[in-house]
């Protein structure tokens, strides 16, 4: 019942989770130059990182019953630090990534020198971010889980919501494709950054927004 | 010494001959098919309009210079548009501010900007996601896409440079001073506007709201903007003060280009791929080309660049604007129709491009022009700029 629950739950809400994920997800997979299997793997680490972020939240919202999805100022400043997280890592991606070779003044040499430290973990740190942002259909899941009885049924129903939601993304490894041209991969990375943008805006406000 | 120019002069009679179609076609634009009022301040823009556009296609014609005489008629239609439609703001509800409820009565005017953001949303759920009302008036969403969708299949990105009424403006700021002070722009930038395309296209069908009029439009700042009320509002609208100052002003008057057209403008991304549409192009000849290079620095979009002069094309970001094709010193740049030989009959092919495209340029520029004469002699008269 609790798989049902929480498969259905994550299959119900899954549009709105892809229309949260996409933005982060399609710039990065257009920025990366890889095959089919690169991209395949690429959205399975997102979606690996998206699984741990939920899962850490499925044990705190067994944990603290609720408590933080109903105590609104904590949880817009939790919900603001970790988009603030995400937004740096994608303003580092987009904008840092793009600059790496620049030879022109444009670049200042605090940009040039500043690389991503284990790309290779970026993909897992997105969608641990990304999973961790408790987007709307996230917060349905969040309240349901806190209402069961041991961790195990709140694991199981986050990991069941996960499997729903992630049904929507699967489609999502064909986009990485159009990242052979390095037009379009640089256009990926941009826009990556652009994004990053506005969640550092959005981040920042709920900050404030929870500390008023 | 024969310039590049002289030799595309054409003779007086000529360029009388071929500035007649403009002639007639101007006059019963200008008019509305209408009599001619007899108040002068109704009747002194008319001719104030009808006079300036008609002599600039002439010298179009006679001179052999596309750009030179298009950027005048461009910029003053752009300057025209702000001086028209801020007046109209303030008659109709007393403010450059919109507030909410009118948004949500739908009757926030649609531009072009908006296209690129609703596509996708209409495509899936057959929905115009923007406050505005689809058949009313000039600034109402069906009129603007007809419009928007003509262009497209006669200029391609031509858009960009005969028809957009903010082009004009980081234009008009492009030609303050007379050398550039920031010339080594990473080219990687060239590429910034689609990737604000995709993520104003990913954002705008996440949300179902417009989120490039929401969040990124610096031309706000001249036209109409959300009524300041809550601290979101406030950021907005600092945003596109600071998007305006930068793009428009600042980055123009430093780089002597257009840098909201060229860097940023997510319209101007997606009306590149019409470029693909469009009949005309622009093409270099390798027999001319010495690879001096003028090309790519005069460029204002950059479109451009030492690839494109190679493979004897412009980058898909062209906007047609005639800028190279004047400055080059061996003529070795020229409109060309596609699916004939590169260079052949170089002249008839930029009269084929530019009497749909002046006609475009001129139908729209003559309106604001009319507009902006008729504020201006309503304020000489009455000391008033709204009636």
């Amino acid at each position: 019942m609790v798989l049902a629950n929480g498969f259905l739950l994550g299959l119900a809400s899954g549009g709105a989770c892809l229309a949260y994920c996409a933005p982060v997800l399609v710039p990065y997979l257009l920025g990366e130059d890889r095959t089919m299997r690169g991209s395949a793997l690429l959205v399975g680490s997102f979606l690996g990182g998206r699984l741990v972020g939920y899962l850490a939240f499925a044990t705190m919202a067994w944990m603290t019953q609720v408590a933080l999805v109903q105590d609104l100022p904590h949880r817009t400043i939790v919900t603001g630090v970790i988009t603030v997280g995400l937004a740096l890592l994608l303003i580092a991606y987009g904008f840092a990534g793009p600059m790496r070779d620049c030879r022109t003044s444009c670049a200042s040499v605090a940009v040039r020198r500043f690389q991503m430290p284990r790309p290779r973990l970026t993909p897992v740190l997105l969608g641990l971010l990304t999973g961790a942002s408790l987007c709307p259909p996230f917060l349905l899941a969040f309240g349901s889980a806190a209402q069961l009885p041991q961790l195990w049924q709140s694991l199981l129903f986050f990991i069941a919501f996960f499997l729903g939601t992630s049904v929507y993304l699967l489609p999502l490894p064909f986009v990485g494709l159009a990242g052979r041209h390095d037009a379009i991969r640089t256009v990926g990375r941009l826009a990556a950054g652009v994004v990053g943008l506005f969640y550092l805006y959005s981040g920042i406000m709920s900050v404030i927004a929870g500390i008023q | 010494m024969v310039t590049n120019h002289d030799t595309r002069t054409r003779s007086l009679p000529k360029a009388i001959l071929l500035t007649l179609p403009i002639l007639l076609l101007m006059a019963l634009m200008v008019t509305g098919g209408q009599p001619v009022p007899t108040e002068p301040i109704r009747l002194i823009p008319l001719i104030v309009a009808y006079v300036f556009t008609v002599g600039l296609f002439f010298l179009i014609v006679y001179t052999g210079r596309t750009h030179r005489y298009r950027s005048v008629l461009f910029v003053i239609y752009a300057v025209a548009f702000v001086m028209t439609f801020i007046p109209n703001l303030f008659e109709l509800r007393g403010s450059m501010a919109i507030s909410e409820t009118e948004m949500i009565q739908g009757h926030t005017p649609f531009c072009h900007m908006v296209i690129p953001m609703t596509a996708i949303p209409a495509a899936l759920s057959r929905t115009i996601i923007f406050p505005g009302s689809m058949l009313e008036g000039f600034a109402a969403i069906g009129s603007m896409l007809v419009l928007w969708l003509g262009a497209s299949i006669t200029l391609g990105r031509g858009w960009c440079s005969w028809a957009c009424f903010y082009g004009g403006l980081d234009e008009g700021f492009s030609k303050i001073g007379r050398k550039p002070l920031w010339k080594n722009i990473d080219r990687r930038w060239t590429y910034l506007p689609f990737a604000v395309l995709l993520v104003v296209a990913l954002a705008s069908t996440a949300t179902l709201s417009p989120q490039y009029c929401a969040w990124l439009c610096p031309f706000k700042t001249v036209t109409e903007y959300a009524e300041v009320t809550s601290a979101t509002t406030l950021v907005q609208a600092v945003v596109f003060v600071s998007l305006f100052a930068g793009l428009v002003v600042v980055l123009p008057i430093l780089t002597k280009r257009r840098t909201q057209c060229g860097l940023f403008c997510p319209m101007g991304a997606f009306q590149s791929f019409t470029n693909k549409l469009n009949i005309f192009d622009v093409r270099i000849d390798p027999d001319k080309c010495v690879r001096c290079g003028k090309c790519e620095k005069v460029c204002p979009t950059f479109s451009m660049d030492e690839g494109s002069i190679r493979r004897g094309k412009t980058r898909l970001t062209c906007t047609k604007c005639g800028r190279c094709i004047d400055e080059c010193p061996k003529g070795a740049i020229s409109y060309h129709v596609k699916g004939t030989p590169a260079g052949a009959r170089p002249r008839l092919a930029r009269l084929l491009f530019v009497y749909p495209a002046f006609l475009f340029l001129a139908i729209m520029g003559s309106g604001m022009i009319q507009g902006a004469v008729y504020r201006v002699l309503l304020l000489a008269t009455t000391g008033r700029l709204v009636e």
